[in-house]
């Protein structure tokens, strides 16, 4: 009896999956934007909160490498908007204790806090940098929280298989040329789970200078999570690689770590 | 007596030697599409030289751009205006659009961010985020800017004139490309007007109907505009230096035929050496590039074999004797100071700098290329001229009436008849001459090549005046420990040699770690004066420089610490592109280092500036090494020729001579010793010395056949010279006149066809081909005096030594 149920089972899995594939690509303009969305979502919004111990190594040309390690807090107040980010820094050892908070909104420039243990001081940052560089990465502030999906026309331009997986590559243009330092960004997203497995950025003169990989790809608690990723600029030859460990989902973070106190003295178990 | 069989198989055989001639050349000929240019002076030294391989790993470590364009912006009415900020902005974008700039790291108004504190806190902003449109808008811009010691003489004059954009270049970029695609942005016409302007105030650029003027300046600019112009003059003045030898020529000796076997030969020793060089797989480099110039000027030589035919021809009205007659007596001669001549170049060989070298070689190639046409070539085509043609040509070449002849006669008495006084004369003049040239000032600027008034230069001294500098070096703090850099004492100390360097007048600006860390500690202290200071603790300046690198692009912290905090860079504005100044940097941080300890650092030089220092030095210095020992090698060559050391030292007083007056006056005009002149120093030795060997040769010829007509004496001529016959001044007197007239005048006409083809060279935009133009021609007049009279005058004086 097990046996049939579970052959049946199987019929229909490849059924319903032939079916899937059969189905008319996505190509309308709205169904781009879900994409994008899908995505973003998939990549920053994951859980209602999350807790990682981050591994940064930012490496030269010649592979020199300088290590940062830090725990990173996250809790979404809304779906593919607001969000708190709180940073606990372990590495550099000269910096240790360093905390960082940011307060992400959908509409306005974000808050940041940064404290610094060496003079006991929490300072207010007022920024409006998104282009910036992440903590002296590869990355920068855009990247790691996200850019408005607003701000860019998006197209399809193919679906291609990227290593064993079936992506949408979108072509993504700023709006404002002076709003974003590429003239355009192709990104390949994988159809399954909507995570960007690549993304190439262009600058102004059409030329390749950055380039994102989605080195390692885990299921935590059920979200697809890039537990490996690398930002590489293509023509300094610099390259940062992210490594994601003991990320938990839905920790239940309290409003309150999010505030200047906590920046002062994290309590140990959200940073450890 | 005359071993030298193809002078006769020539003379036989002139449409053979003519075929054979042509064939080979076409054979050098066919290298030429294959040609590769290098423009790049620096690759006058190797990749692989300490100095290169230490500057490539500094900018590893730093993540450094070899080359930067700056771009500099003035308007005299103070670029705090309603137009002004809005040309940055859209000139910024312009040129982050250009290919080969390394767009991430442009730094003008509208790319950097600026840190500052506010009322809440720390405010991170860019610079310039948008255009400043009210009053109160601008003000505070313009307060934001001053207030950051970063910004100041880098990114705006103090007197607000005056902004600059930095332009890195990606590696292989050309500069004078971008510099001209910067050009062209910079002229683009406002869109409400018609056409473009392009003004020529001071060597700028205006836009129309605007107060602002544009210069662009930088290493790349200077050396890629120069190593472009280089080829174009050399395309031009190679062609009108043969031009003008033509035209002279043809006064001179008034026959096509004779005139273009000189071209001809001159020519052929160019595509064989140039054909040899391209073909061996040698790119042309700025200094193989002078090399067709300088092959043509030795052709010129081959006017003593034309000189004396003409004279022999009109004695003996029959053609092969008189060539075969002709190269008995001036072959010798003409062997050796090509000898001389190749020797001078020769020497380069064994420097250890490779565009000298192939420059030595292949002009030492060519030089023989050229004796051996002078000895098959030249023969075959007197042979081929027609006989009447060159009596009617010749008619005037008897020295005792031709006027010239007559002249140089008078001049050869000088030396002869007033000897002492001559000589006397000659020795004042040469001490002058060492005073001058204890004056010369060994230095080297690129920027100098180009004339005053000159685009280049001109953006240069204006952007040097008003901002930190253009000339670009840095001195490198080096130790072996990891986070040396962040110790207090380490950043203070690097913070006191800025300051030391600062006291130079040279040096324009200088900024480090030091001044990234006392801002932000300025900054993250509510803009407190007392803060604005290097923190007390490592953990203070480790969180300042984190604070700084989440607010700054990755490159400005990687441009002065590198990764393990082992080391930082110093960054050395100079206003000045001499190689002495950063000589002056090096020596003051030595001075500082040798009296202030830092156990555990040493301090480097690096850089562009440094990097121009060293090869501008070891160029002078091997090309200075190679004068002497050429020098030296003409010596020997001059006692073999003469078989004798005493008339070797005799014809070597012309070649001291000349070489020691040009020298001193270029001591006495305050003119720096610079590679172009380095590299004529060894040209002007083999030249030099020519007049001399020809002089000499042919005056001990004479001398031995006026005695055997006098004496009817059958002895050798070994015991000739050796001075066994009778002293008889009567003889001596005369010969030297017939020398100073005769051979003195083939001398004359190498003199003027050879200063009349470089006097062209004057005209030229680069001041190191007037200065080879000047120099050539100056040196050609005065070793022919020198041999006229000062030889003379020699010989009289020190007959019973010599004869």
């Amino acid at each position: 009896m097990n046996k049939i149920k579970s052959r049946m089972i199987s019929v229909v899995v490849v059924l319903l999956l032939t079916a899937y594939c059969l189905l008319p690509t996505v190509s309308h303009a709205a169904d781009v934007t879900d994409i994008m969305k899908k995505s973003q979502l998939a990549f920053l919004y994951p859980g209602k909160d999350m807790k990682a111990r981050v591994y940064m190594r930012l490496i030269n040309k010649d592979g020199k490498e300088r290590i940062k390690e830090m725990t990173m807090l996250r809790k979404n107040y809304q779906e593919g908007g607001d969000q708190k980010y709180f940073i606990y820094f372990y590495q550099p050892a000269d910096v240790r204790d360093m905390t960082f908070m940011v307060y992400k909104y959908a509409v306005k420039d974000d808050d940041r806090w940064i404290f610094m243990p060496a003079l006991n001081m929490v300072r207010r940052i007022a920024a409006n940098d998104k282009r910036s560089s992440f903590v002296g990465s590869d990355f920068t502030y855009e990247d790691v929280s996200g850019r408005d999906i607003k701000d860019d026309n998006h197209s399809i331009t193919k679906e291609e298989k990227l290593g064993d997986k079936d992506a949408y590559i979108i072509k993504g243009e700023p709006k404002d040329e002076k709003g974003a330092d590429f003239s355009y960004k192709l990104s390949w997203i994988d159809k399954g789970n909507f995570l960007p497995l690549k993304e190439e950025y262009y600058d102004k003169r059409g030329e390749l200078y950055k380039v994102f990989t989605a080195d390692e790809v885990k299921d935590v608690q059920g979200f697809p999570v890039i537990t490996k990723r690398t930002m590489k600029d293509v023509k300094s030859e610099h390259r940062t690689e992210v490594q994601y460990q003991k990320t938990e989902f839905n920790i239940g973070l309290d409003d309150d770590v999010f505030t200047e106190r906590y920046l002062k003295k994290p309590l140990k178990k959200w940073i450890e | 007596m005359k071993r030298f069989s193809l002078v006769e198989f020539s003379v036989d055989h002139p449409w053979l030697i003519i075929s054979i001639i042509a064939i080979i050349t076409l054979g050098f000929a066919v290298q030429f599409p294959k040609i590769t240019i290098d423009t790049d002076p620096k690759n006058m030294l190797p990749a692989t030289s300490d100095v290169r391989v230490y500057n490539d790993s500094v900018e590893k470590d730093f993540a450094l751009h070899k080359d930067t364009i700056v771009l500099g912006i003035v308007n005299k009415n103070g670029i705090f205006n309603q137009t002004t900020p809005g040309k940055i902005v859209r000139i910024t974008d312009e040129i982050l659009k250009l290919k080969g700039v390394a767009v991430k790291d442009v730094t003008s108004f509208s790319t950097v961010d600026n840190v500052v504190a506010n009322a809440e806190g720390i405010s991170v902003q860019p610079l310039m985020a948008d255009v400043p449109k009210t009053e109160q808008e601008m003000a505070v811009f313009k307060k934001s800017i001053y207030d950051n010691p970063l910004i100041v003489d880098r990114l705006i004059s103090k007197d607000a004139t005056t902004t600059a954009i930095y332009i890195p270049l990606e590696p292989g970029a050309n500069g004078k490309e971008i510099a001209d695609k910067l050009k062209e942005i910079i002229s683009v016409p406002h869109p409400s007007l018609p056409n473009k302007g392009e003004g020529t105030e001071g060597g700028g650029y205006r836009e129309e109907k605007g107060d602002e003027e544009y210069y662009v300046a930088g290493d790349p600019v200077a050396r890629d505009t120069f190593g472009a112009e280089m080829f174009k003059q050399m395309g031009l003045f190679s062609p009108i230096a043969g031009m003008v030898m033509m035209i002279v020529l043809y006064l001179l000796f008034g026959n096509f035929g004779l005139i273009s076997s000189v071209m001809a030969v001159a020519m052929i020793s160019v595509v064989w050496s140039m054909g040899l060089l391209i073909g061996l797989g040698y790119p042309v480099h700025i200094m193989s590039s002078m090399i067709p110039v300088f092959l043509m000027a030795i052709a010129t030589d081959s006017i003593h074999i034309f000189n004396e035919f003409y004279f022999r021809f009109r004695e003996l009205k029959d053609k092969k004797p008189a060539v075969l007659d002709t190269m008995k007596v001036v072959g010798q001669p003409v062997k050796y100071t090509a000898l001389a001549t190749a020797a001078g170049f020769g020497v380069l060989a064994i420097m250890h700098i490779i565009p000298v070298k192939v420059f030595g070689i292949f002009i030492a190639f060519g030089t023989i290329v050229i004796r051996l046409m002078s000895f098959s070539l030249i023969p075959a085509v007197m042979m081929l001229v027609n006989e009447n043609k060159i009596l009617t040509a010749s008619s005037g070449e008897d020295e005792a009436e031709n006027r010239t002849a007559r002249v140089l006669r008078s001049f050869g008495a000088i030396g002869t008849h007033q000897s002492r006084t001559t000589v006397i004369a000659g020795i004042i003049v040469l001490i002058l001459a060492v005073v001058g040239i204890s004056k010369i000032n060994l230095n080297n600027n690129m920027v100098n090549w180009f004339k005053k008034g000159s685009d280049v230069r001109e953006a240069d001294r204006i952007i040097n005046e008003k901002l930190g500098g253009t000339a670009l070096g840095y001195v490198v703090a080096v130790s072996e420990e990891d986070d040396f850099i962040k110790k207090p004492d380490t950043l203070r100390y690097i913070e006191s040699i800025q300051r030391d360097m600062e006291k130079l007048p040279n040096v324009g600006k200088t900024f480090s770690v030091v001044d990234y860390v006392k801002r932000i500690s300025r900054v993250f202290n509510n803009n407190d004066p007392a803060f604005d200071k290097v923190p007390d603790t490592k953990e203070a300046i480790a969180q300042y420089l984190f604070m700084f690198s989440m607010s700054a692009k990755p490159s400005d912290m990687d441009n002065v610490v590198d990764y393990p905090f082992r080391k930082a860079n110093i960054w050395v504005q100079l206003k000045t592109w001499d190689a002495n100044a950063m000589q002056g940097v090096i020596d003051r941080v030595k001075a500082f280092t040798a009296s202030h300890q830092l156990p555990g650092a040493e301090f480097k030089p690096a850089g562009t500036a440094y990097f121009n220092f060293v090869w501008n030095n070891e160029v002078l210095y091997d090309m200075l090494k190679g004068f002497i020992l050429a020098l030296i090698i003409v010596f020997i060559i001059l006692v073999f020729n003469f078989r004798s050391f005493k008339w070797a030292i005799i014809a070597y007083m012309p070649l001291l001579f000349t070489i020691a007056t040009i020298y001193g006056v270029v001591g006495f005009i305050g003119k720096d010793f610079d590679m172009p002149i380095s590299v004529l120093s060894c040209l002007s030795l083999g030249m030099a010395v020519d007049f001399a060997i020809h002089f000499i040769s042919r005056f001990r010829r004479r001398m031995e056949e006026n005695q055997k007509q006098e004496v009817r004496s059958k002895k050798q001529e070994e015991n000739l010279a050796s001075g066994h016959l009778p002293l008889d001044s009567s003889l001596l007197t005369d010969s030297l006149l017939w020398t100073a007239a005769r051979p003195g005048k083939g001398i004359i006409r190498n003199a003027v066809l050879f200063a009349a083809a470089f006097s062209a060279m004057i005209f030229a935009p680069l001041t190191p081909y007037v200065t080879v133009g000047l120099f050539i021609a100056s040196m050609m007049f005065l070793s022919a005096l020198m041999s006229i009279i000062y030889l003379p005058a020699l010989i009289v004086m020190f007959r019973r030594w010599l004869l």
